[in-house]
């Protein structure tokens, strides 16, 4: 038995569990990521970082209970994923055109 | 686990988290880091060695080494939390492109390798470098007095305390959720419900069927010559006969196959997901090409220069061709 055997033997089994908490933890750091940084780029960034987390519990939930859908799902998550990322950037390129900042606050006076 | 400690060791988390953000000196984010840390290994020492593996590992289940999860998730967690405190946003974007790796060797641990490249190929390749161009475009010149200095807006973060404690509050509910019924969760990928599956498509995959009849077909088994496979287990294959619905089981050894032999026979995981996005989701597909299609148009569209209005009349004033021809001058242009 080669190293990585008895590692893994001293690892214990995987769980479903731990794929869930590892995608839990990513979209918790893009949520807080998502709040905290007001460069609008980095923000959409961050979105991106919760599909990641996204991507990662429907492919263990798809690994653990048979079937092939939520890969397909990934595949569209992956869609959406470049259609958002396409559009958002052209409207952040606009914005910046407007004020020449990315700052977020430069827009304050569209909320309420 | 309990679910105190689950809250706590969020709440710890999430001191070194603010502490990380919001101080500014390197001892307050050393401090932050270290606290950060404490908490993220206390609960991989829970998680570790939570239950008895029994026997060697089964090849057919998947079992690849455990120590590369906690490496992928390690690197994944931490290139994350950098991403999101570093003030230079082509650095962000350089951290992301670390947790989509991080990510596509966690997929390629869980057997979904069409996935895996696929994200590589999409994200780090596409997105993120359409993301690094516009970053590159919006990048602000700095001023003459202060060199490079990084705007005030990527520095300073905002309301990191409110921001901390909502995203930590979410990951404790999650982790609430995980811990608190152990029995819910399979303890190992759900084999036989893998195989299941697997033998759907089998079906409808003539040459990967005709493989494995013929594979199966050889020595002293003799299978009728109409079967379908109807079910695969951990070491019989049960073929169906189609005209009068009669089961037939064949073990591995009988047709003088170990399991990796036939392993090997049934389809890979490209060839299972191809099946599942043409067979099963075919308006979906559609759907998701009508929505790229409707991207490109809006990117299109946003990205026309805008002409403002009154240039045509200053561009005809200074004796050039105006740009737009909706008004009829009688002129020529």
């Amino acid at each position: 038995m080669n190293t990585l055997t008895l590692a893994s033997e001293a690892f214990g089994q995987m769980t479903l569990g731990h794929y869930l908490l590892l995608s839990g933890v990513l979209f918790a750091l893009g949520l807080i990521g998502f709040l905290v940084r007001r460069n609008m780029i980095i923000m959409f960034l961050c979105t991106e970082l919760m599909f990641q987390a996204a991507a990662i519990a429907f492919i263990a939930f798809d690994r653990y209970h048979g079937g092939t859908s939520g890969q397909v799902f990934v595949i569209f998550i992956l869609t959406i994923a470049a259609a958002e990322a396409a559009l958002a950037l052209a409207l952040v390129v606009l914005l910046y055109r407007r004020r020449a900042t990315l700052d977020a606050d430069a827009w304050t006076e569209l909320s309420g | 686990m309990d679910q105190l400690t689950v809250f706590i060791t969020c709440a710890i988390a999430a001191v070194g988290m603010y502490l990380l953000l919001a101080m500014r000196s390197r001892a307050g984010r050393l401090t932050g880091i270290i606290v950060g840390l404490a908490a993220l290994f206390w609960l991989v020492i829970r998680l570790i060695g939570n239950g008895e593996v029994d026997g060697s590992p089964d090849p057919a289940a998947g079992g690849m080494p455990q120590p590369l999860f906690y490496v992928f998730a390690l690197i994944a967690i931490g290139a994350g939390a950098r991403m999101i405190t570093h003030d230079r946003p082509v650095y962000s974007a350089l951290y992301f492109v670390m947790v989509v790796m991080s990510t596509a060797s966690i997929f390629l641990l869980l057997e979904a390798e069409f996935m895996a490249f696929a994200l590589i190929i999409v994200y780090a390749g596409a997105i993120l470098i359409t993301y690094l161009f516009v970053l590159m475009l919006a990048h602000q010149a700095p001023t003459e007095s202060e060199g490079e200095v990084t705007p005030e807006y990527d520095r300073i973060p905002h309301e990191p305390a409110s921001a901390v404690a909502v995203g930590f509050l979410m990951l404790a509910l999650i982790g609430q959720v995980v811990f608190q019924r152990p029995s819910a969760m399979p303890p190992q990928p759900g084999n036989e419900e893998r195989l299941a599956a697997i033998a759907e498509n089998v079906n409808i995959l003539d040459k990967k069927r005709d493989a494995i009849i013929a594979a199966f077909s050889s020595g002293e088994v003799d299978l009728p010559e109409d079967v379908i496979v109807g079910e695969i287990l951990g070491d019989r294959i049960i073929f169906i006969q189609q005209t009068n619905n009669v089961p037939r089981e064949v073990t591995f050894a009988q047709a003088g196959l170990t399991q990796e032999e036939v392993m090997d026979l049934l389809p890979e995981n490209i060839e299972e997901v191809g099946l599942a996005l043409v067979y099963k989701f075919p308006v979906s597909l559609e759907l998701a090409g009508v929505i790229l299609l409707m991207a490109m148009f809006g990117a299109v569209v946003l990205a026309r220069k805008q002409i403002e209005l009154g240039e045509d009349e200053q561009r005809q004033a200074a004796g050039m061709q105006r740009l737009s021809e909706d008004v009829e001058e009688g002129g020529s242009i």
